[in-house]
């Protein structure tokens, strides 16, 4: 079943009109600031994006919403208020640290070895140091400190194939193409997904607990992730344009990272 | 999937290098006076008044060093030459009033970030990068913020700022080029009208 999806999501990238080339992209280059030349500082062309389910995207954007005004921010904000800040970054961090093999590989593919080697020395240090990854104490270590973090999205993209078209992902949010098999990537690198993907089997891991564990994750992040949409939304005079930009721009420049 | 982690991280920094920068004439110089203006407005920004105070208390100090008429012109684009004079001044007061807010609203609840200078980067003759990384307390990562600065003859000004590599005006322009592009300025006007009327998000 998981290997048909990852199938379908292949047959999407591929679909989508991506070659690993660099000419198609879905925000091009453009450059952000104006020349010495331009006077009035309003001859910066806008970023041309790939967005051909632009009516499609809008629907799932305005779903999205809907749910999360009904439904996640009310779940998020009883679960910050049972919850303290502390408590859930203490989570935040173990479910980062779990995470672990996904960055180790991801940058082991990138061709980035100092950096597997940095996420080797984070794991260690904050699964012992940090009990068992709840306390960040590689933070305090230059060496291991602001490590970029890498996933299969990066990957696809340090190896020259294109972002294809911008998608918006029912309860997800934006993403596109490349990062929806980067998604599908990640997804089976983490540990946490191992046990119903059939890679281990472990007795003590039963899938209740492998769903409530996921279950927790996503919870956790509840309160972070409404606040930022909540933010963004204030702040933007189109709100889907405004995430659409800010989305494509921030996975690019990670991949250039 | 991934924005939430960017937005929030944005958290605080959009604004932190707001403070008078003016007189200096190299990139060095305007470091220092980013350096100085920062620590000036997070003294603003943490000294423990509410939300509605602190806009009133740092428009001035954000007016001095900001140049919301280059910001408010690049967010808008090719459509600003469409605009009349009063257009441009209505526009321009209603986008200033929102960056205010944005500033303001990210500002409160939160601890008082750390900030390290990058050496700044000539762009131009006139113009410079400033790269910073500030650490809030709502973000484990630090973040990449880089200030884009320009010699006016009243001195240094922001003029864009990149927060994890997307650009501030960037952003803005493509949401109005669409509106503009079919309701010209009358559109943009009603839309920051209508954003300005909408009450802030609260805290988690």
């Amino acid at each position: 079943m998981n290997q048909s999806i990852f199938s379908i999501l292949v047959l999407l990238l591929c679909l989508s009109g991506c070659a690993v080339s660099g000419n198609h992209s879905a925000a091009k280059a453009v450059p952000v600031h104006p020349s010495a030349g331009d006077a009035d500082f309003t001859n910066v062309p806008v970023q041309k994006t790939n967005d051909p389910l632009q009516r499609l995207n809008r629907s799932t954007f305005r779903f999205n919403d809907e749910l999360n005004t009904y439904a996640l921010r009310p779940l998020a904000h009883g679960y910050a208020a049972i919850v303290p800040r502390p408590v859930r970054t203490g989570v935040t961090n173990f479910f980062d640290n779990v995470n672990y093999p996904v960055r180790f590989i991801n940058s082991v593919l990138q061709g980035k070895i100092t950096r597997s080697a940095q996420e080797t020395g984070k794991f260690v240090v904050n699964s012992t140091v940090g009990v068992g990854g709840l306390i960040r104490v590689s933070d305090h270590i230059s060496s291991l400190a602001d490590v970029p973090a890498e996933d299969f999205g990066q990957t696809l993209g340090v190896w020259g194939i294109c972002p294809g078209p911008y998608i918006v992902i029912p309860v997800l949010g934006p993403s596109d193409c490349r990062d929806l098999v980067g998604f599908a990537g990640d997804y089976a690198m983490n540990p946490l997904n191992w046990h119903t993907l059939g890679i281990i089997h472990c007795a003590f891991i039963s899938d209740a607990v492998s769903i409530a564990l996921s279950g927790t994750r996503f919870v956790n992040g509840l309160p972070k992730s409404v606040e930022s949409y909540d933010q963004l939304k204030a702040e933007a005079v189109d709100p889907y344009v405004a995430m659409r930009d800010a989305y494509l721009s921030y996975r690019a420049a990670q991949v250039k990272k | 999937m991934l924005l939430h982690r960017f937005i929030l991280r944005s958290a605080l920094v959009l604004f932190l290098g707001s403070g008078q920068l003016s007189g200096a004439a190299s990139g060095d110089d305007a470091a220092a006076l980013l350096r100085g203006s920062v620590e000036e407005v997070l003294s603003i920004a943490y000294s423990g008044h509410t939300n509605e105070t602190l806009a009133a208390r740092v428009r001035p100090a954000l007016e001095k060093c900001f140049a919301f008429d280059i910001v408010t012109r690049q967010a808008m684009g090719r459509g600003w030459r469409q605009f009349s004079a009063t257009e441009q001044k209505r526009v321009t007061d209603l986008f200033s009033e929102l960056m205010i807010r944005t500033y303001s609203g990210r500002v409160v609840g939160t601890q008082r970030p750390k900030i390290v200078f990058g050496s700044p980067v000539a762009t131009a003759s006139d113009r410079c990068e400033i790269p910073t990384r500030v650490t809030t307390s709502s973000s484990n990562d630090p973040i990449a913020v880089v200030y884009r600065m320009i010699k006016l003859p009243a001195g240094w000004r922001i003029y864009d700022v990149l927060i994890e590599g997307v650009s501030f005006v960037a952003n803005y322009r493509a949401q109005f080029d669409e509106l503009i592009q079919k309701g010209g300025a009358l559109a943009a006007i009603r839309s920051l009208e209508a954003k300005l009327a909408q009450p802030l998000p609260s805290h988690s």
